[in-house]
């Protein structure tokens, strides 16, 4: 019973979110409505018994998206962002059949599939059967990197494009609308900073050691890693460059570049493409990976080709 | 675990919304709050449409739900670096007014 | 040797896009490592398939239900060359246009690149899962490219085509998820043996037909083509109609012909026949009021698109080779249209068509390859459009279809109309208003590149048999009896 309610509660924390982010009168609060219904979809995640996917709902969904869209609505105010449409909403008449039929048809298919009476998904009786000949412990991970490996190769090359796409968009030399705040600075962020990043960085090593065993992952680790880099932009200690020092550059490809890489090996000595090698390679590429992603988006935060290191502070 | 008809009813909503949002909404940011929140509807029903295995839900749907996610974060990044520089270039954050097929150069 | 070359075919122009990125000193000697040696790695496939007819190869060892597996079939060896070949070409013109050592080429050529590779990816795959991701990336890199000079009107295009897009995506990933849910695996030869017909897997696969419609802008949700093709850098223009949204047809072929391969659907199949039909009239009657170059030559893809879906309806040995020959055909010829219409954009300063009179004379090469590549987007003899269109009136006239014998050769007719609109204002007109703008001159490479695919479109005509061999060979099951 008090299940019951939990879920119930959640469901209507979702569905008053979605509506109040989309139809709600002011953009900023819609931002702050849509993190909160990432957050709260971490809590479904977790309540439909898929912890990993509620870890990287909350990194990645809520938190990182989150984040990027604060950045691209303070740049559009600092654009001076005076045509923003009025209402909120344009009139349709057709809007709410629509919705309404789509939702039904969304409800049917959804129950009908869950009420279907199908065997028990092949694919994955085969992974919670070989997983253990790897000494994986997290069924996610093995299935990520060992069994349908392409998905997640080419899952980082669509994060790098779109890094480079959103590159080619932000145009050179205008650093007006900066994400770092300009305020002077209090002595508390300094000390705050000094514990707060080196314990990031202890929990993104963590979570992507525990990848392997439990709950945890490269794209976990990597959007913690990268809410630690966006501290450093935000609080000045890092500052933006136009175009990306080799060290950044390196850490963008890492992900890509190493899973080709390793990838490739197992053909010099007669195995299948993307075989890996062993232990110490699944965690050169969830390392890599995990850099890589970080970069990725901490770039696509600060809208930036690259960082360095800012002395001032 | 929880009931997960309740989940598949919510996906229903939620789809629903976000379809409802798409066609309304004039902001573009907004329209990108309709896509995911519909995204994260599909996300649901794909967790919920297989079997679970022993109890815990099948990890196959679960990794490709974590792959769709990563896929999800790219695309919106993208989206909202173009609505800045669509934005910087005309003023407008909305796709209503628009003259497609003028101009002299494309 | 097979299982290396398809490797590489992916993965080289991914690690070229790297170099580029990490080295941009290095960017002009990448682009060529990344491109040239494809043909070559072409080979072995190419010899394999001829020989053995398909080839599979299980990633990382772990074969279906639960791996990714790569198909190497007839039909998607000539999507890998017409990719590779198409690509190649018009990659020769875009290092005039976006040199790789310039500023705008470093932007330019990491996502050329990716494209390239992630197309290669999406036609050798045979797992729904991965090719949503690939068709993602074709999507991001695509739109990407578009963008990648951040001209208004580009940019809004691209960002009409961002949202559609993804709505498309999010359509096709959950019929994904139900038929993962159905079968337990996501192989799409595999699926076919598992799944009995009933409402669950039809509504899926329609989700994901729906999906894929929108990405090959089939009408009517063809809305966002016409301006990105229109307003794209020429180069870009030409590989989005030549190849981009022939990957997502292509999807909707594998779908039908091979995982629903025993599925009666007749009134599905006429539906997307009667939207086929809708696109070409609806396409060409658009592209006969258009007043720019590059628009007209866009709503014509609209139009050549809706000859695809005409194989549904017409399910047939004939059919399917028509076309397969209307996809490589078309992809030739529209990417000469558009190469030379970027030229001509280029030099003249505009592409609306009342500025272009009298330009035959100033820029030869490039009317000329628009005339011949028009040759055969009209279907006219001898040129590989004029055989596509012949093979779909033979398949009608075979099953004694009328309504589709006369829509394709309507459509023909139409064709010639808007083209030929094109070519009187080109070369017939009276008045010479040349010289009010500026007079650059394209490098005469990049008009050879335009000349080169046309010529190709006409050469199409001529040298069909051993692809039409290979499509026969490839007919996908069920086709090859009827």
């Amino acid at each position: 019973m008090m299940a019951l309610l939990l879920d119930g509660l959640i469901v209507l924390a979702l569905v008053s979110l979605a509506v109040q982010a989309i139809s709600g009168r002011s953009l900023f609060r819609g931002i702050i409505h849509f993190v909160v219904f990432g957050l709260t979809m971490a809590l479904a995640w977790a309540r439909i018994g898929a912890p990993d996917l509620a870890m990287a709902e909350a990194a990645i969904g809520a938190g990182l998206t989150g984040a990027l869209m604060m950045v691209a609505y303070r740049r559009l105010v600092a654009q001076g962002d005076n045509h923003s449409p009025r209402a909120p909403a344009q009139k349709s008449r057709l809007a709410i059949p629509i919705a309404v039929g789509s939702g039904l048809l969304v409800g049917v298919i959804g129950l009908g599939a869950l009420l279907a009476d199908n065997p028990p998904g092949e694919a994955g009786l085969i992974v919670l059967e070989t997983l253990p000949e790897y000494g994986l412990g997290n069924a996610i991970t093995g299935v990520l990197l060992l069994f349908r490996g392409l998905d997640t190769l080419l899952e980082i090359a669509v994060l790098l494009t779109a890094l480079l796409a959103a590159r080619a968009l932000a145009g050179t030399g205008d650093s007006s609308a900066t994400a770092r705040t300009q305020h002077p600075e209090t002595p508390l962020v300094g000390a705050l900073l000094a514990v707060v990043i080196p314990l990031t960085i202890l929990v993104a090593v963590h979570l992507l050691r525990a990848g392997t065993h439990e709950t945890g992952g490269a794209f976990q680790a990597g959007a913690v890693l990268a809410a630690a880099g966006v501290l450093l932009v935000l609080s000045g200690r890092v500052s933006r460059t136009d175009t990306a020092g080799p060290l950044v550059r390196l850490g963008i490809l890492a992900g890509l570049s190493a899973f080709i890489l390793i990838g490739l090996m197992p053909l010099l000595y007669g195995e299948a493409l993307l075989t890996l090698p062993g232990m110490w390679s699944i965690y050169l590429i969830e390392t890599a990976m995990m850099v890589s992603i970080a970069a990725a988006l901490i770039l696509l935060f600060a809208d930036a080709g690259g960082l360095k290191r800012d002395r001032r502070g | 675990m929880a009931d997960l008809g309740l989940y598949v009813f919510a996906a229903a909503l939620l789809f629903g919304i976000g379809v409802y949002g798409l066609i309304v909404a004039r902001h573009l940011m907004r329209k990108l709050f309709a896509i995911n929140i519909m995204g994260n509807a599909i996300f649901i029903l794909m967790v919920t449409a297989a079997r679970p295995l022993d109890g815990a839900p099948d990890p196959v749907p679960q990794a490709l739900v974590l792959t769709g996610i990563v896929i999800a974060v790219s695309a919106t990044a993208f989206a909202l670096a173009l609505m800045v520089r669509l934005h910087r270039e005309t003023g407008q954050v909305s796709l209503s007014a628009d003259n497609e097929s003028g101009g002299d150069d494309g | 040797m097979t299982a290396e070359a398809l490797s590489l075919i992916v993965f080289l122009p991914l690690l070229a896009a790297c170099v580029i990125v990490a080295a941009p000193g290095l960017s002009a000697l990448s682009v060529r490592l990344g491109l040239i040696p494809l043909p070559l790695l072409l080979l072995a496939p190419t010899l394999e398939v001829l020989d053995q007819g398909t080839y599979r190869m299980a990633l990382a060892g772990h074969n279906s239900p639960l791996g990714i597996e790569w198909a190497l079939d007839p039909l998607s060896l000539l999507m890998l060359w017409l990719n590779t070949g198409i690509t190649i070409l018009v990659s020769l013109h875009a290092s005039y246009g976006f040199p790789p050592a310039s500023e705008a080429g470093r932007r330019f050529w990491p996502l050329w690149l990716i494209l390239f590779a992630s197309m290669n990816a999406l036609v050798l795959s045979a797992d729904l899962f991965n090719l949503y991701v690939t068709l993602e990336l074709v999507t991001l890199a695509a739109i990407g490219l578009i963008t990648v000079e951040g001209k208004p009107l580009a940019l809004r295009a691209g960002m009409r085509y961002l949202l559609l897009a993804l709505l498309a995506s999010l359509l096709y990933l959950l019929g994904v998820g139900l038929l993962y849910g159905q079968t337990g695996t996501l192989d799409l030869y595999l699926i076919a043996e598992r799944i009995e017909i009933s409402w669950l897997p039809v509504t899926a696969l329609s989700l994901m037909i729906v999906g894929l419609l929108i990405k090959s802008a089939i009408f009517p949700l063809h809305a966002w083509l016409p301006a990105a093709h229109g307003n794209a850098p020429g180069p870009v223009s030409a590989i989005l109609s030549a190849v981009v949204v022939k990957v997502s047809v292509y999807m909707i072929w594998r779908l039908w012909f091979w995982t629903a391969a025993d599925w009666d659907l007749e009134a599905v199949a006429l539906l997307l026949g009667l939207l086929g039909g809708a696109a070409i009239l609806y396409g060409s009657l658009a592209a006969l009021v258009q007043v720019r170059l590059k628009m007209i030559i866009a709503y014509s893809t609209v139009a050549q698109l809706g000859y695809l879906l005409l194989v549904f309806p017409l399910a047939g040995n004939l059919a399917f080779k028509a076309a397969v020959y209307q996809m490589l055909s078309h992809g030739l010829a529209k990417a000469a249209m558009f190469l030379a219409a970027a030229n001509i954009l280029h030099a003249i300063g505009t592409d609306r068509l009342r500025r272009l009179a009298g330009i035959d004379q100033r820029m030869p090469l490039d009317v000329f390859a628009l005339a011949l590549a028009g040759v055969s987007i009209m279907g006219l003899p001898p040129s590989g459009g004029f055989l596509a269109k012949w093979l779909f009136l033979e398949a009608a006239w075979e099953q004694q279809a009328w309504g589709w014998l006369v829509l394709v050769a309507f459509g023909g007719l139409l064709a010639a109309a808007y083209l030929f609109r094109v070519l009187a204002v080109v070369c017939l007109h009276p008045r010479r208003r040349l010289g009010q703008r500026s007079r650059r001159r394209s490098p005469t490479p990049a008009s050879w590149a335009a000349l080169l695919l046309a010529i190709g479109a006409i050469l199409a005509g001529f040298f069909s048999a051993p692809v039409l061999d290979l499509i026969t060979a490839g007919l996908p099951p069920g086709l090859g009896s009827r």
